[in-house]
């Protein structure tokens, strides 16, 4: 079996935030103190974790799981960290749905080319799951299953422990081939972003991408009370 | 013999979840707590402290809590050590379960979720 990677995704410091970019070109500590900021961190933890054990009761397959990070993105900042976190001239596919509640924005998953047609024999029995079908639409069908079910779970779980519901559209897959941007977000460019990203893997099939969110300046202030809220039953 | 503890060492690489962790317990208690923010820090401070109870997350940066599960226990076979991740799928904890993992408990954390979990290591002595 041919091993599928994006560039040195989860080499290059899984957890940490990357290294030179010019994030939001002021300080970020005045977006959100260091408590939130973990606390945030802490929750995306959980809800990954929540969103890999719904993947695994679907399809038999276990998810590595890595440290989240945190960030924070001027919009005109987010096709910058995209073409770095994914490496130049990497063919991708990617996962993109939209979550609406009090916590907004996008979500979107990245994985490598070729990632589809490993994921299929998860689903069935291979020869069942392509009779009468497009090769592509098979593998197009097992990357945005195992995309919405990621995305969904890890949302869902985020605004539960937020105290939120969001309701999402319709999963969409994109693809980028070499030489092309990857497609801009619907982001207003001076706009701070808060971008949570995880990195994850298949372990059976040696599959790995990452996982990043995108909520909109507007969801700060609710989000810092909701952060609030939710650490103050650890309180006293 | 019920078990009567007095020092819990506290393995988690986020600052706010070993403060979330903490708060759970019981304050009546009189415990004594420790920290430790990785898998290997976590062993060292248990060769240092033979702690009474380790509660160990497995995704960490350093050593993960897997590895540092099997560590401790190799050094001390009757270390007993709560798994407290975010980590649910049925073949992770199966994997803790195997390498001797006291019980599961999943994050976040909660006071009773804590206390149940205190009682059945009392209990088991």
């Amino acid at each position: 079996m041919s091993e599928t990677t994006i560039g040195n995704i989860t080499a290059n410091n899984p957890g940490l935030p990357l290294a030179g970019l010019d994030l939001t070109g002021s300080d970020e500590t005045s977006v959100m103190s260091v408590d939130e900021r973990d606390t945030l961190q802490e929750m995306m933890n959980i809800a990954f974790g929540r969103a890999a054990a719904s993947l695994a009761e679907v399809i038999s397959i276990f998810v590595c799981l890595s440290v989240p990070c945190v960030q924070f993105l001027r919009g005109r900042m987010l096709a910058a960290y995209l073409e770095q976190v994914v490496g130049p001239g990497r063919e991708i596919s990617i996962v993109e749905e939209n979550f609406w509640g009090k916590l907004q924005g996008s979500a979107f998953l990245v994985f490598p080319s070729g990632a589809g047609n490993q994921l299929v024999p998860l689903f069935g029995d291979e020869e069942t799951l392509y009779e009468g079908e497009a090769r592509e639409e098979v593998e197009r069908d097992a990357l945005l299953t195992t995309g919405s079910i990621l995305i969904g779970a890890c949302v869902g779980k985020l605004a539960e422990l937020l105290g939120d519901r969001v309701s999402y559209s319709p999963a969409k897959l994109v693809a980028k081939r070499p030489g092309e941007s990857i497609p801009t977000l619907q982001c207003d460019p001076e706009a701070i972003a808060i971008v949570l990203k995880t990195d994850f893997s298949f372990r059976e099939e040696s599959v790995e991408g990452f996982l990043f969110l995108v909520t909109s300046e507007q969801s700060i202030d609710w989000l810092k009370q909701a952060l609030a809220d939710f650490l103050a039953q650890y309180e006293g | 013999m019920a078990k009567t503890l007095q020092t819990v060492l506290i393995v988690d690489d986020s600052p706010i979840s070993r403060k979330m962790l903490k708060s759970c317990f019981p304050k009546d208690r009189g415990l004594e707590f420790h920290e430790a923010g990785d898998g290997q820090q976590g062993l060292d401070l248990y060769k240092q402290l033979r702690p009474d109870l380790v509660t160990m997350d497995l995704t960490m940066p350093v050593m993960d809590g897997v590895t540092a599960l099997v560590e401790i226990r190799a050094f001390d076979p009757q270390a007993t050590v709560i798994v407290c991740t975010a980590d649910v799928q049925e073949k992770s904890l199966q994997e803790v379960n195997e390498k001797g993992a006291f019980m599961i408990l999943p994050k976040p954390p909660n006071k009773a979720s804590v206390l149940e979990a205190l009682a059945k290591v009392e209990e088991a002595g």
